[in-house]
């Protein structure tokens, strides 16, 4: 159909219904960005709640633990069985939301990307059991309950990362890239730090740059509307 | 180009396609799930639905969940060219 006359363009094709066909080229592609918008902001939409919970649990919880070892020496002091209790419950809360969350952005789809999803979901659970294990296994040969405590989170936050390159990987997403570097570098750099410092670092530069990254989200989303 | 594809163009079914079109190849959506995401009554949707499935342009698919039968739609390799095809056209007519 060519409209080299300058006239106002109008689109008329036989066996159009005729309450559907009265918009205009322009309108139809708005049509088409805006319907293609709404399906990825809903897709989309869990992850910066999924971002945020993780990053107030690492804050937090990192946060009570340090707390704890200060061994009342300081202006904060937390008992360390009640920290180490709300550190359990603040991880596996955030297990749990972002759980829901996951099978929310998964619900009415069905094909490929469920076996993905699934798969990517049970690498927390299968990654998280095997350093326990490694960990378990190490106190049991004698390692120090210090020592421990540089291990666990070391190793979680290395495992938190990697599991974001999957996810990078999986959704072609370059953000999740940085941000799983971001968690690496933190695991694997926190007992140079010694305990409990090692937890700060955990708190602040894990737990800080998952929160950012949920505002970073968020907005992002927000601009796409 | 001469002609835009007449079974896309018409906003309810251009919306429908544009909707499966952001789906993963090998993906597909429950009904209940495209007739909130488009904000149309079922009856609107399941008519427009057959339209795009005789033109070949979508897949209808009918599976059990539990004892309630759900059913899943996907783009045919069809009609996710034509919707290729009919996005280039109109930006060519747009310059």
């Amino acid at each position: 159909m060519a409209n080299n006359d300058g006239a106002p363009i109008s689109v008329d094709v036989a066996g159009v219904d005729h309450d559907e066909s009265a918009l205009s080229p322009e309108q139809m592609l708005k049509l088409v960005d805006d319907q293609q918008s709404v399906m990825v902001r809903q897709q989309l939409s869990p992850i910066p709640w999924m971002l945020g919970v993780w990053g107030i649990a690492w804050l937090i919880g990192f946060g009570l633990l340090w707390a704890a070892a200060q061994s009342g020496s300081s202006w904060i002091s937390v008992p360390l069985v009640p920290a180490s209790v709300a550190f359990a419950v603040l991880i596996g809360g955030a297990i749990v939301i972002s759980t829901i969350l996951g099978i929310r952005i998964s619900t009415g789809v069905q094909g490929n990307s469920t076996f993905a999803g699934t798969v990517y979901g049970l690498s927390w659970l299968v990654a998280s059991t095997g350093f326990s294990t490694v960990g378990a296994g190490l106190i049991q040969n004698g390692l120090s309950p210090e020592l421990a405590s540089l291990y666990f989170p070391a190793v979680f936050g290395i495992m938190a990362g990697m599991i974001y390159f999957l996810g990078a990987a999986l959704w072609q997403e370059k953000s999740q890239l940085v941000l799983g570097s971001i968690l690496l570098v933190a695991g694997a750099i926190s007992p140079f730090f010694g305990a409990p410092t090692n937890n700060v670092v955990m708190a602040l530069v894990g737990g800080g740059s998952m929160l950012i990254a949920a505002i970073v989200f968020a907005l992002h989303l927000r601009r796409m509307a | 180009m001469d002609e835009l594809d007449p079974v896309i163009h018409a906003s309810a079914r251009l919306r429908i396609t544009a909707a499966l079109a952001t789906l993963a190849a090998g993906d597909r959506l429950a009904f209940p799930r495209l007739q909130q995401l488009l904000e149309m009554t079922p009856g609107n949707l399941s008519t427009h639905l057959r339209k795009l499935e005789d033109a070949g342009y979508v897949e209808v698919t009918k599976a059990h969940q539990g004892r309630s039968p759900v059913t899943y739609l996907n783009l045919t390799a069809r009609g996710r060219s034509a919707f290729e095809v009919y996005t280039a056209s109109l930006k060519k007519l747009l310059g």
